[in-house]
Parts: structure tokens; sequence; C-alpha cells
């Protein structure tokens, strides 16, 4: 097995700590298991890469990338562009939500209100 | 109800100012209409103003966008049985004095939508010339979708028909329910007709149309007008 580079140290070491960082947010409930998917898939690939150099080079030539080094960052670039995107999707769906709770909550205390006074539905023209 | 069947539907952003105005005049042109207002979030004294007046406020605790103020409106008014919502903005920039001639085509079935439209007739609005200018453009990309020419894609003083209304309740756009608006709705097949109205300036409180959604405005609704063709045509 050849030696690993720094910048391959660096980045299995990160990847390890990253994922004890993950899963420990996960036991903590300060992140859930379906957020944390992502980031998981991300830092094995990350330990992966960063301990087996040939796999590092062949991903290397099959992109047509100079440097191993630049393999790192550029997946660790398409990761974060894939997690943005599917945040931006998750906020879109929570704008949804958003609305559709808020406009419920109008609806009802409109009708407490009215219930209380025990006022009828008509309008009165004043 | 008492016994109209048509809701005037005013969605309110801080416009504790204009809305006693507003409201007079409406009470003042129709009396007989049922009048409700939704306070899109209001941090002033908007929701207050409009129950003292005895009305039905619904309040969005946080502000949603004007389009979602409509959509709430659409839901109380099918809910309710009306059948025909009209959309009268708070600051006072529709005149009350033009419900009658823009209910009159919905309810006699001429169209199914109504828009109030400073081009039709002469009008002595006039629009600073940028806003123009995207009106003029917006008029182009509804005429290029649907092959007719809407002259005041931006009016938001409309009559919308109960079949409408059902449609918007389920999908409408949150903020701008202009051009993509219009152009969905003639795809689904529905008849709309252009009421000359007068426009006036805003009498208090501040315009939806501040300087970075004058930058949002042209991009969201060039998008939304392409995606909605983009879409699967849905008849109503």
């Amino acid at each position: 097995m050849e030696m690993l580079s720094r910048a391959q140290w660096v980045s299995a070491v990160g990847a390890v700590v990253l994922a004890i960082v993950v899963l420990d947010l996960v036991r903590r409930r300060r992140l859930s298991e379906e957020y944390s998917l992502l980031w998981v898939v991300a830092s094995v690939l990350g330990a992966v890469l960063g301990f087996s150099t040939p796999l590092l080079q062949w991903i290397t030539r099959l992109l047509g990338i100079r440097y191993e080094t630049s393999t790192v960052f550029f997946i660790g670039l398409v990761f974060a562009t894939v997690l943005l995107l599917y945040q931006s999707v998750r906020l879109s769906r929570l704008g949804q939500d958003h609305l559709a709770l808020t406009r419920e909550l109008a609806f009802l205390r409109h009708e407490l209100e009215r219930l209380r006074r025990g006022a009828p539905e008509t309008q009165e023209p004043n | 109800m008492a016994g109209s069947d048509v809701l005037v539907i005013v969605p309110a952003l801080d416009e504790e100012a204009s809305l006693p105005g507003t409201l007079a005049e409406i009470r003042a042109a129709a009396p007989a209409v049922d009048v409700l207002v939704v306070d899109d979030g209001s941090r002033d004294r908007t929701f207050d103003v409009a129950r003292d007046h005895g009305l039905p406020v619904l309040r969005h605790t946080v502000n949603l966008g004007v389009g979602a103020a409509l959509q709430t409106g659409f839901r109380f008014a099918i809910e309710h049985g009306y059948s025909i919502g009209v959309q009268l903005d708070a600051d006072g920039q529709h005149d009350p004095r033009f419900l009658a001639a823009l209910v009159a085509p919905v309810r006699e079935g001429r169209c199914d939508l109504a828009i109030g439209s400073r081009y039709v007739a002469h009008t002595s609005y006039q629009a600073p010339r940028m806003r123009r200018l995207g009106m003029w453009m917006f008029s182009g990309v509804v005429y290029l979708a649907i092959g007719h020419r809407i002259a005041d894609t931006t009016s938001g003083f409309r009559a919308y028909g109960r079949r409408v209304m059902e449609v918007c309740v389920h999908d409408f756009p949150r903020d701008f329910p202009d051009a993509p608006l219009l152009i969905d709705l003639a795809r689904r097949g529905f008849r709309w007709i252009e009421v000359p109205v007068e426009m006036r300036a805003r009498v208090a409180g501040e315009s939806f149309y501040t300087l970075s959604k004058s930058l949002y405005y042209p991009y969201k609704n060039m998008l939304a007008s392409l995606m909605v063709l983009l879409r699967r045509r849905e008849r109503s």
C-alpha cells in the first residue's frame, strides 16, 4: 500500500471526525436521522477516498483531473452543492407548510371569536 | 350572509391609516356587499381597526404575501357560499364606485374573471416609467402565452367567479398574483373581461412594491409564466 499523502490524511481524519460529530448530534436528538443521511454518506466517502490511494487515483484519472487533492476538493464541492439544493427544496416545502398552518390558525381564531361572542354568521350593514 | 352573494376581500398590511377610509367608501358605494379584511401580519392596529368596523377579519400571525392573503379570502368566500369574490386593496388605490361595474359581467355569466383595467379606456392614471415598461412587457408575455392581449396584467382590482376561486384556493401565487396567474386561468379555459376603472395614488402606508421587490418581480413573474406553460394544461 502506498504512503498516504498529507492531503489524504487531512481528508480521512476530517471525515472520521465529521462522522463522529454527525452521529453524536443524532444521539443528542439535535439532528434528525433523515437529515443525517447525506452527512453520513459524505463522511464515509471522505474516509474511503482518504484511506484508499488507488481508488482516489482511479477517480482522478477518470475525471481527467491532474492532482488527487483537486479530486478531494471537487467531491467536497459537489457534496456542498447537492446539500444546499436539497435544503432549498426542503425550505420551499416548509414554506408551504408554514403558510397552510398560518392560514388554518387565522380561520380557527376567527371561528373561536365568533363562538365566544355567540354572534351569527351574518354581516350587519353599519 | 346578509343576502349578498358578493364578498369584497381586502388584503391589508400595515394599513391602519387608510383602512377606515376604504371601508367607508365601500359601505357608501355598495352597501349590500359583504366585506372581509385579511390582515397579512400587520404590525400596526390594522386588525383592531377592521374589527371595530364590525367586519370579519382573518389575521395571519406572520406576513405571508398579498397572494396568500387573497387566497385566504377565497377560502372564506367558498366556505360561506359566496359566488363572487372581489379583490380590493386597502390602500385607497381602488375606487369602490367601480365595484358594480366589476361584478356585473361575472354575475351575468359573461366572464369568470373581471379585471379592473387602467388602460382599456383613457384614465387619469400615470404610472412611473419603469412601472409602465414592466406592465408593457408582461402584457407582451401574456399575449405570447395565450394569444390575447390583457392591457393591465398588474391590476389588483378584480372580480373572481366562484369556479375561479375554487381553482385558486388550491393553487395560487403567494406574492404578485399577476401575469402567471392570468396565463394559468386562461389556459384552464376561464373567460375574462377587462373593465375600465380609474385608479388613484395610494392614500397612506407603503406600497407592496419596494425596490428589492421591483427587481425580484420581473424575474419571478417571467419564470412563473414560463413554468405555467411548461406544466400540463388543466381544464377547469
